[in-house]
């Protein structure tokens, strides 16, 4: 098990300093960005990337950090690593040749599968929380007040968006041998899915809905949290783990 | 030519040590890697009074032993049949027996970026607290650089390190996968050695192997597999006895072998079997000498070019019996 906590709080450790190192550009540079708005509008290509810009002229500095740390931090570098952890959970133990002796250990096999999924998720999670915790803090050095609590449930969201992506990814480490196609392929996926975002007529198709910006503005306008978005998606988390599960307890190894 | 219960073996059911299966099978798509499988072995009563055995689980490369190995312990489900280790069903994904058992993989692919005593704890998870302190003892002893990490290890290092954490655990059974492979020849000595004194100790010892000649000196027992198939299952004593007693004899290119097989098969107590200009004679008893000199007085049996008896390792044995290659 410390080998499994070690290597969760080193990727944990990663990707938090790549996001805050993110979200401290973004915030220092929100004095520019809010000196220039209007060229920006002139100069924002559709209407979606209009919106954006729209929400932050009505929202502030709040706004502006929701969509630069949840909606480009999060969504980029917290979907890399959600497809990068879960693909080489079981596949890469395969590919190495070491699921032999992971299995032969007098451990069961829901446990060992439970113990990498929650570590995984753990790593994925703990950066979103971490950085999003040293918001108020940073916008301090920009003469912005903002809450802490906002940011913390949209950390939340955030989190259980991407664990639905996890869990995707997880469990087709699950059915496979091979890390390498399964995190290729899902990150495929995932640029495709932003491209359907992107674009008016298709956005709705995309799974980036799941997590808006319109999502986490809300939280910042109710301080609550939107279970009609989240419960879907905690559902099919916990339908991929279940398969997961099924999948593992019949694997070869 | 299984004999269904070998000699010496202890016959309580589900008593401790014991390693037993029944119609165990595994299918992989079209191919049946194990046939139903019949297994009942345990510890032998030795003069001292003391119980424990070491199997040799036996055959060529491809014939099963592994798959079959994996299914005693629960890593490959069977598709069919039953096992119990130890007294402790089978069932579910094999935690509980393997709780009884511990097992060192063939395969050796390992966590290179750990410490050898890193990787020895990670290894025995599960296991009792002592274990640890056991193993790291042996690896010791084995000369094992345990601050190093594995990945500068060599192949037959790492399969040390393995030995270490399968051997260090109080359990009644062992299930070894191709235990000296890779080893060089004091080495392997030197663990063989080791796997006697453990099963003087009263632990049952499943050791699988591809080389017959490395093994047959320490097993007690041997169970051979071809072909996903037992084909013999017999004590070694009884094995080192059949192979004094087979008779081979090589004939002329051209020589008429239906009458050398005639011939044989109207011999009381023999089995012949033939190979090309070749003929293999397995007597059920007797002295082979007298029967080779009256076989060579007999008109209606060709004149054979060679004739040999008594000197045949095991691996020719089977060779000679069964015609299995690779052992």
């Amino acid at each position: 098990m410390g080998r499994e906590i070690r290597i969760c709080l080193v990727r944990a450790l990663a990707a938090s300093l790549v996001l805050e190192a993110m979200l401290a550009a973004a915030i220092l540079f929100w004095p520019d960005f809010q000196a220039n708005i209007p060229a920006i509008l002139k100069m924002v290509p559709g209407k979606i990337m209009g919106g954006f810009v729209d929400a932050i002229v009505r929202g502030g500095a709040s706004s502006y950090v929701v969509l630069q740390h949840f909606f480009k931090g999060c969504h980029m570098i917290g979907g890399a690593t959600a497809i990068l952890f879960a693909s080489g959970a079981i596949a890469g133990e395969s590919h190495r040749g070491t699921m032999e002796i992971w299995l032969a250990r007098p451990v069961t096999r829901r446990r060992l599968l439970l113990e990498r999924y929650a570590l995984g998720a753990a790593a994925v999670a703990i950066p979103i929380f971490a950085t999003s915790a040293t918001i108020p803090w940073l916008c301090g050095f920009v003469r912005e007040k903002v809450d802490l609590a906002p940011f913390l449930l949209g950390s939340a969201h955030e989190s259980i968006f991407l664990l639905a992506l996890y869990s995707l990814t997880f469990l087709f480490s699950a059915l496979s041998s091979r890390p390498g196609p399964i995190a290729f392929g899902m990150m495929m996926f995932l640029a495709l899915q932003f491209a359907f975002y992107l674009v008016m007529e298709a956005t709705h198709a995309s799974i980036f809905r799941f997590a808006d910006l319109e999502d986490f503005l809300a939280i910042l306008a109710t301080g609550g949290l939107e279970w009609r978005v989240l419960l879907p998606l905690l559902l099919f988390s916990g339908a991929c783990l279940y398969a997961s599960l099924r999948v593992f307890a019949r694997r070869v190894p | 030519m299984c004999s269904a219960h070998p000699v010496g073996i202890l016959r309580e059911a589900a008593s401790p040590g014991h390693v037993e299966s029944r119609g165990l099978t595994r299918r992989f798509g079209r191919t049946i890697a194990v046939h139903p499988f019949d297994l009942d072995l345990g510890p032998i009563e030795g003069r001292d009074g003391k119980a424990g055995a070491i199997i040799g689980l036996l055959g060529p490369n491809g014939s099963g032993k592994s798959t079959l190995l994996r299914m005693l312990l629960g890593l490959v489900r069977p598709d069919a049949g039953s096992a119990r280790i130890d007294g402790v069903a089978l069932e579910g994904d094999g935690t509980a027996v393997r709780r009884r058992a511990t097992y060192a993989p063939g395969e050796i692919a390992m966590l290179g970026e750990m410490k050898g005593a890193e990787h020895l704890g990670w290894l025995l998870r599960g296991r009792e607290r002592d274990a640890s302190a056991r193993a790291t003892a042996l690896a010791v002893e084995l000369g094992l650089p345990l601050d190093a990490r594995v990945r500068t290890y060599s192949h037959g290092m790492k399969r040390q390190l393995l030995l270490a954490a399968a051997l260090a655990p109080r359990v009644r059974v062992r299930i070894l996968d191709e235990a000296t492979e890779g080893l060089d020849p004091s080495r392997r000595g030197e663990i063989l050695r080791r796997l006697r004194e453990d099963a003087a100790g009263g632990t049952t010892i499943l050791l699988s192997s591809h080389h017959l000649g490395e093994v047959d000196r320490v097993c007690d027992v041997i169970v051979f597999m071809n072909q996903g198939r037992k084909i013999a299952q017999e004590s070694a004593l009884s094995l080192a006895e059949r192979a004094r007693r087979l008779v081979r004899l090589g004939f002329e290119e051209g020589a008429d072998m239906r009458a050398v097989e005639a011939f044989f098969a109207r011999q009381a107590g023999a089995r012949v079997r033939i190979e090309g200009s070749r003929a293999s004679v397995a007597l059920e008893d007797g002295d082979p000498a007298a029967f080779l000199a009256r076989a060579l007085e007999a008109r209606e049996l060709p004149r054979p070019r060679a004739a040999q008896y008594g000197e045949l390792s095991l691996a020719e044995l089977y060779r000679e019996i069964y015609g299995v290659e690779g052992c």
